[in-house]
């Protein structure tokens, strides 16, 4: 089911969270809401399941306006960030909930409601934990329980609220990847919202950069890394070097003296050079392993420029705190100075 | 429960620990334990059939039986308005919510004598409402219905106050949960939120019961102290006491603070259990 937001804006008492938010979503797409924290994207996830009515603006689902209904009549699956699982039923009254609240007359008898709840706990892997209660499961259980809980209602839009926000390392990776390939199973319309850049880019088909109540771009991840709309979504998704006119006119042959470079790590390029042609000096060099990160200081530049080099590469050209290097970069992008 | 070990460098001298220990249990049992010893001592001082006879009088049923009436009708009234009310104020935003919350806390305020006397001052002889009353020939004040509301008044907050911390406390993200799974206001009540505010339910309910069972002062104003008729437990008891029959008010008495500490031990059950539950889903 696609979801076409328009004109969106929400206002809390003090602040504005949501202004004026344009969205379409397809059919069956998993889409990632991004943004740092306060950036409206809990909200406006909350605005698309019914939990928040927006001051203006219309959320449409495959068409059909459904600003006006709450979220018991929109039939969207929630998975809230910290699971809310009633921890008063077990794992399986938990998944049995949304069957259970039904209308008689759309309740499912009892053995068409043990089939489904089974297989929903077979689909999460969690089979055998059926009789256990919330407290005792792991994080990353009772994040599939919730999961399974918001599915059992075949939803056809499924909402997930920081999804792996609230578990460790190894599990969220795991868990990542596992959801990736049950959304290409069921091919559910989803959105999910994080702050982790890596996690957006993992999962989603598109990602949705939001920056205090706006969206600033809406792309798959290729396209937001090779051709950022914004210094802020450049900036937001990982480390960057700022470079004014000075620095880089010699290789862009950019005039503006007000454009200001944007180069990743990895693209700037150093090579050593004559003291006397170049006022860059190299500051520190730490191996990290696989790649070699170099910080050079410019004279015409506040912050040291940041270098991540292959260990191949490096052997070539030994680098060592000191050395004057001449600066350029492989890939950049220009965005006027305060833009 | 393990007991955290506290810091010796916080640790009083043993002759401080003892003398406050001392004075503590000194006071319990001059001013809590001595009196309840005495009530029951004094309700068996002629006997136990005596005591039996003072029980068993018309009077004695009478007031036991309304005391009993007038419990089974404002404590579930105000289980009610406390379950609403403390939903109302932890779950929604409202202008005059701190006001209604202040509201709340009035019956604990006011002196249950004005609380009577407001009753009088409204549905009395020469109230507000009295003479549409009497001309509809509906007798509240020196009646049954004038109790009942008397009492509700005073034991309002127990409910609500019990309530509204712990639904505060718990939040309302699994409520959400319910209606994104489309539960409906009655499913989300039985299934999500009465389970969770049981056990708090139920300690508010034990001391609105213990409350409305011994409420005196308010009862006293609106009653009119018609034998039989308008006398509640306590009222019987401040009746046999002023007509010097010690023993008969002290049997009553008696009866009725067995009733406060079957609350107390019922009240410690409950609390030990919510511990319990606590200390369960932190451990989650």
């Amino acid at each position: 089911m696609s979801i076409e937001l328009t004109d969106i804006a929400y206002r809390y008492t003090d602040a504005v969270a949501l202004d004026g938010i344009d969205l379409s979503i397809e059919s069956g797409e998993l889409l990632a809401l991004l943004g740092p924290s306060g950036c409206g994207k809990t909200t406006l996830l909350r605005v698309i399941a019914g939990l928040e009515f927006p001051d203006r603006g219309h959320v449409r689902f495959e068409g059909r306006d459904v600003t006006a209904l709450d979220a018991r009549k929109r039939h969207v699956g929630f998975v809230f960030q910290h699971y809310a699982l009633f921890n008063h039923l077990s794992v399986f009254e938990n998944v049995a909930f949304g069957l259970r609240v039904r209308r008689w007359w759309k309740r499912p008898r009892r053995a068409e409601l043990n089939r489904r709840v089974g297989e929903l706990l077979d689909l999460v892997q969690l089979g055998e934990l059926a009789n256990r209660h919330p407290a005792q499961l792991s994080g990353g259980q009772r994040q599939r329980v919730a999961l399974a809980r918001a599915l059992a209602v075949e939803p056809e839009i499924l909402l997930l609220d920081e999804p792996f926000g609230a578990l460790d390392a190894r599990v969220r990776n795991d868990l990542r990847r596992w959801l990736r390939g049950l959304h290409d199973r069921i091919h559910v319309t989803s959105v999910f919202v994080t702050h982790d850049q890596e996690e957006a880019f993992e999962l989603a088909d598109r990602i949705a950069v939001m920056n205090r109540g706006r969206i600033e771009q809406i792309a798959d991840a290729q396209t937001l890394y090779t051709k950022p709309a914004s210094p802020f979504v450049c900036r937001f998704l990982g480390e960057v070097n700022e470079l004014p006119s000075a620095l880089h006119a010699a290789w862009t042959g950019e005039r503006d003296a007000g454009a200001v470079a944007f180069v990743r790590p990895h693209d700037l390029e150093l090579t050593p050079a004559a003291a006397a042609y170049a006022p860059a000096r190299v500051e520190t060099v730490r191996d990290l392993g696989a790649t070699m990160r170099i910080e050079v200081r410019h004279p015409h530049v506040a912050a040291p420029l940041i270098a991540i080099q292959e260990r191949g590469r490096f052997a070539e050209t030994v680098l060592e705190p000191g050395q004057a290097v001449a600066v350029a970069a492989r890939r950049w992008v220009m965005f006027p100075r305060d833009a | 429960m393990t007991e955290r070990k506290r810091s010796t460098a916080l640790r009083d001298p043993a002759w401080l620990r003892f003398a406050l220990l001392a004075i503590a249990l000194a006071f319990v049992a001059v001013f809590l334990v001595l009196p309840l010893v005495a009530v029951f001592v004094y309700a068996i001082e002629k006997g136990f059939a005596f005591f039996m006879d003072s029980l068993t009088d018309p009077d004695a049923r009478a007031a036991i039986r309304l005391t009993l009436l007038v419990a089974a009708v404002s404590v579930p009234a105000n289980t009610l308005f406390g379950v609403a009310a403390a939903w109302l104020i932890t779950r929604f935003a409202f202008r005059g919510k701190n006001l209604l919350v202040s509201l709340i806390d009035l019956p604990f305020a006011v002196s249950p004598v004005i609380a009577g006397l407001i009753y009088v001052l409204l549905f009395g002889a020469n109230g507000w409402l009295g003479p549409w009353l009497s001309a509809h020939d509906i007798r509240i004040i020196y009646a049954v219905p004038g109790i009942v509301l008397a009492t509700t008044f005073v034991t309002f907050p127990f409910v609500a106050r019990e309530l509204i911390p712990l639904m505060q406390a718990q939040g309302s993200e699994e409520e959400q949960a319910a209606l994104t799974l489309g539960a409906g206001g009655f499913a989300m009540f039985w299934r999500v939120v009465l389970p969770k505010i049981k056990w708090g339910l139920v300690y508010g309910v034990i001391l609105c019961n213990a409350r409305a069972m011994g409420e005196f002062g308010a009862v006293s104003v609106v009653s009119g102290h018609i034998r039989g008729v308008t006398n509640t437990m306590p009222l019987h008891v401040e009746i046999l006491y002023n007509e010097y029959q010690r023993t008969a008010a002290f049997a009553v008495a008696s009866l009725l603070a067995l009733m406060a500490l079957a609350t107390l031990v019922l009240k410690q059950l409950v609390g030990w259990r919510m511990r319990r539950i606590e200390a369960r889903s932190a451990a989650a």
